[in-house]
């Protein structure tokens, strides 16, 4: 034992006070009491997050309490259905089976002949101008009110110069300028932090596209190529399409799923 | 010189109560107002404060945990390696740098946001863009939490490290598992080690202090070595060997004659050999234990021989570091028994000698030695001729002394009959042999301490008997005063006239009766009810007793009556008269009793009856008048409304705010 165990060298020479686990017995039992009396005077912040840490636990020890009980619990015993059982009065028909497995590619091929995609968020709430662009009154006497301050979250791409400050019209301010998005792979269940190439398509308008705003719904295009995916031709996959999910200027970061 | 102590690192919480912690003094250190009308500057700086506030407090908390800690490279090497051993540096840094990165996450978090939030128009985006701050920061440090909780263990572990001086003068103890290393440092030093016969109780590094030459030394007790090498011992064995490696002190390696360790001489010799690189430059001295075991005279050949060879081995080392001595072979191997004490503290004397030699002389050849040596002189005085000057003592004192020798010889001291009579708890000293009694048998004698329910000590006085006579004379004189009083006081009463003894008795008499009608009447007062004067049917008071028992008394009752009777006048019309306006104008109390009744109704006239004038065709019609105003008037007044009686003038405008020269603008002060 290290010398600068004491207790436990006084317990190891002395052992235990006399009424020491009598004196403990009463203390955890009274521990009951004070936990409940907490419970009931807690107010405000306090008496909530309590409430919400003790709901967790009742939840577990009922769940065990249920599970322990499991044994003297009966089940109905139905009797399984095996893979492939057909009932009785279709046992003499014939079942047709498909010839050909269509390919992936020539499955994304024919859906983009017909300009529908297949997204995870197909409606999104339409954004009004005004929630869009802030005015932006200049001029000596402020009086101009032709400029506007973009207020979503927008993208550029790496080789973006700006118009001269005199004339433009849709200021993107760089502080909304994002570059990264956390895309989810919804097969893998996992979250790559990927480089956004471009956007592909804004639901709000021709217009954002153009100008490169990101709202919740947006197409984009993201660099996949540190996922490592291969064509069946052999070629390296290095762009892929995700939608965004969540607001954007409200998170302060783009969170989006990628459309396999 | 730093004092090695870990005690003072702060508690490090786990990555839960961490986030705990700070979220919940950013709610209360913080404003919880918002509302969505403010300006949405002010909005924007509620929800800036906050992310700010949290980093801030995020960055303080990590902060002084990294600085506590610690750092591996900084501190002496024997603790750097004493804690490499004990939590692997590896890990103890990676947990560190983790630490240390959080909070630069966090820092750019914050930073981020706050950018972020600038460009917030609402506050639902506002509220957002912090919510999502402070989850991010409270992730980052919940992803370190298991470097946080490996830190709070390794912060309880080292807090009950023993606190070793790396630089003072040490005297480090090794040798094989029980050999008996713990039991010397018990006996030199009151350092409580344990002691058991298996092998291995001591599992860690032990400090003892001990004193020597006035000076105090450290005395560490280490873990048994087995003998294999380096790379095959365990944590337990690397401390020792740590603690050889670093630490500059005096190496007693004992080694266990008679093999009751359960190892053999030979391989305690191979052990020696094997780590004797560790001894270099360092005091070395072979302390054979067990003696009472195993005497080393009577060892056979072979061990003496191993011996021997240790023996030349610790000279040779011990010749390089003491400059021009020559090797020391007798110096080097000592014997001792710790179950028995003896050679115990010899082999410490040695020990602390050596260390101590090798100590001065390293001072003494540093450079920094000089600056001492040039302040220190001693002064001798010349010797201007070769007549011898011993000191010169009084013949006198010398005799004095000797004699004290005698005397402290022949004198048999109380401890000396305690030791002889069994001992400290067999013998109780008798302390009735130096009483100072008048007759010499009576030390023996038995004294009774309680009689009769008293203690005999409160009625021991060494003067009682003097007492007892002063006592009784005083008696005496007060009988005789006594009587003297009583012959004063029958000598006044013959001064009393025959009237005035009448009179003495006649007071006496009232008095007590008096007395007696008053305890009478207390007695009676709450449980007989008085007369009310209402009820008084046979005037039993009235003014004539009263001034019957005034004068009986002796007073003149006319004032009284007077003004009883000028009372019960007040209800008559008053008279017109100068003097009489004046007397009733000084009495104090005069108030009317009766209102007085100018132009109203007699009280003889029914109120519904319809008088002339009154607008009434009949009384029916009165009365229903009346009854119709008290229904109007009735719910008006339950609801305890205003009426048209109840109406009240304002004074808007109080002359002494609006008077003056004082425009509207210039005080506050109306």
């Amino acid at each position: 034992m290290p010398q600068g165990d004491h207790i436990d060298l006084a317990r190891k020479r002395h052992g235990y006070r006399p009424d020491y686990f009598e004196r403990k017995r009463k203390k955890d039992a009274r521990e009951v009491h004070k936990r409940a009396a907490f419970a009931q005077k807690a107010l405000g912040i306090k008496g909530k997050m309590f409430a919400k840490k003790r709901y967790a636990e009742k939840a577990i020890m009922k769940k065990t309490l249920a599970m322990h009980s499991e044994r003297t619990n009966r089940h109905k015993a139905d009797d399984q259905v095996q893979e492939g059982a057909v009932p009785s009065y279709l046992l003499d028909r014939e079942q047709t089976a498909r010839a050909k497995v269509l390919s992936n590619t020539i499955k994304q091929k024919r859906k983009e002949k017909a300009g529908k995609w297949e997204v995870p968020l197909p409606k999104v709430r339409p954004i009004a101008e005004d929630e869009m662009f802030r005015v932006l009154r200049t001029g000596k006497r402020k009086t101009k009110q032709w400029k506007r301050l973009v207020t979503k979250v927008t993208f550029v791409g790496p080789g973006f110069t700006r118009k001269p400050p005199k004339y433009e019209r849709f200021i993107r301010p760089m502080g909304l300028r994002f570059t990264k998005a956390h895309v989810t792979h919804p097969e893998l269940k996992c979250t790559f932090n990927l480089e956004i190439i471009g956007v592909k398509k804004n639901p709000n308008g021709p217009m954002y596209t153009s100008m490169g705003v990101i709202t919740k719904g947006t197409v984009i295009e993201v660099n996949v190529s540190e996922l490592g995916l291969v064509t069946p031709a052999g070629k390296v996959v290095w762009g892929k399409y995700a939608q965004v999910t969540n607001n954007p200027e409200n998170d302060g970061c783009i969170n989006g799923v990628l459309l396999v | 010189m730093v004092l090695y102590n870990f005690k003072k690192i702060t508690v490090v919480p786990s990555g839960k109560d961490f986030v705990d912690i700070i979220l919940s003094r950013t709610q209360r250190q913080t404003p919880t107002v918002v509302h969505k009308g403010y300006a949405i500057n002010r909005i924007r700086q509620f929800y800036m404060r906050k992310v700010k506030y949290t980093q801030s407090n995020f960055h303080e908390k990590i902060s002084t945990i990294l600085e506590d800690f610690p750092r591996l490279d900084d501190i002496h090497p024997f603790y750097g390696e004493l804690l490499n051993h004990l939590y692997d540096k590896d890990h103890y840094k990676l947990a560190l740098g983790q630490l240390n990165t959080a909070r630069n996450l966090i820092e750019k978090i914050s930073k981020d946001y706050v950018r972020l939030l600038k460009y917030g128009d609402s506050l639902y985006r506002c509220k957002q863009l912090k919510k999502a701050a402070l989850g991010r920061m409270c992730t980052v440090m919940k992803r370190v939490s298991p470097s946080l909780a490996y830190l709070e263990q390794v912060r309880q572990h080292m807090s009950r490290l023993p606190s070793i001086d790396p630089n003072t003068r040490t005297i480090l103890i090794c040798g094989y598992p029980n050999v008996g290393k713990s039991s010397f440092i018990n006996k030199i030093t009151r350092a409580d080690v344990d002691v058991q016969p298996y092998a291995f109780t001591t599992k860690s590094l032990f400090v003892g202090h001990t004193d020597y030459k006035y000076l105090r030394w450290q005395v560490i007790d280490t873990p048994g070595i087995l003998d294999h090498p380096l790379e095959e011992c365990n944590t337990i064995e690397m401390l020792s060997i740590t603690a050889l490696a670093y630490l500059r002190a005096a190496v007693l390696f004992v080694v266990d004659l008679s093999g009751s360790c359960g190892y053999s001489l030979a391989q305690q010799a191979s052990l020696f050999h094997s780590i004797r690189p560790l001894f270099a430059n360092k005091p070395l001295i072979i302390a054979c234990n067990k003696t009472d075991l195993q005497p080393i005279e009577t060892l056979p050949e072979s061990d003496a021989l191993l011996l021997q060879e240790m023996k030349r081995e610790a000279a040779k080392a011990g010749a390089g570091l003491v400059d021009g001595a020559p090797p020391d072979e007798e110096g080097c191997l000592l014997t001792m028994s710790t179950m028995t004490e003896e050679g115990v503290i010899a082999v410490k004397n040695a020990a602390c000698e050596k260390l101590l030699q090798q100590r001065v002389e390293v001072k003494m050849k540093s450079k920094k030695i000089n600056d001492c040596l040039n302040r220190i002189h001693v002064a001798v005085p010349r010797q201007r001729d070769q007549k011898e000057r011993p000191p010169c003592i009084p013949q006198a004192v010398l005799d004095a002394k000797v004699a004290e020798a005698k005397v402290l010889e022949k004198r048999k001291l109380e401890k000396d009959l305690e030791n002889e009579n069994g001992g400290a708890g067999v013998y109780s000293a008798n302390l009735h042999k130096h009483y100072l009694l008048l007759d010499p048998d009576w030390k023996e004698d038995i004294m009774p301490e309680i009689m009769d329910g008293h203690n005999i000590a409160d009625f021991i006085d060494a003067d009682i008997l003097q007492r007892l006579d002063e006592l009784e004379r005083e008696e005496e004189e007060a009988a005789a005063t006594a009587q003297a009083a009583d012959e004063d006081e029958d000598m006044s009463d013959q001064e009393l006239t025959a009237e005035e003894t009448e009179a003495l008795l006649a007071i006496r008499r009232k008095k007590k009766q008096i007395l007696e009608e008053h305890r009478l009447k207390k007695s009676t007062a709450d449980n007989k009810p008085v007369m009310p004067r209402k009820h008084d049917h046979n005037r039993q008071f009235n003014t004539g007793r009263m001034g019957q028992h005034l004068s009986s008394l002796g007073l003149d009752p006319g004032a009284a009556v007077e003004r009883i009777r000028s009372k019960s006048r007040l209800g008559r019309k008053r008279e017109r008269s100068a003097g009489g306006g004046d007397d009733y104008a000084m009495d104090i109390d005069q108030q009317p009793t009766k209102k007085m009744r100018a132009r109203s109704r007699s009280l003889s006239r029914p109120h519904t009856e319809a008088l002339p004038g009154e607008g009434y065709k009949d009384s029916a019609q009165k009365m229903k008048a009346m009854k119709i105003a008290k229904k109007a008037v009735k719910q008006r007044n339950k609801d305890a409304r205003k009426g048209e009686a109840d109406r009240v003038h304002y004074n808007l405008k109080p002359k002494h705010l609006f008077s003056g020269k004082r425009g509207t603008g210039k005080t506050d002060r109306r």
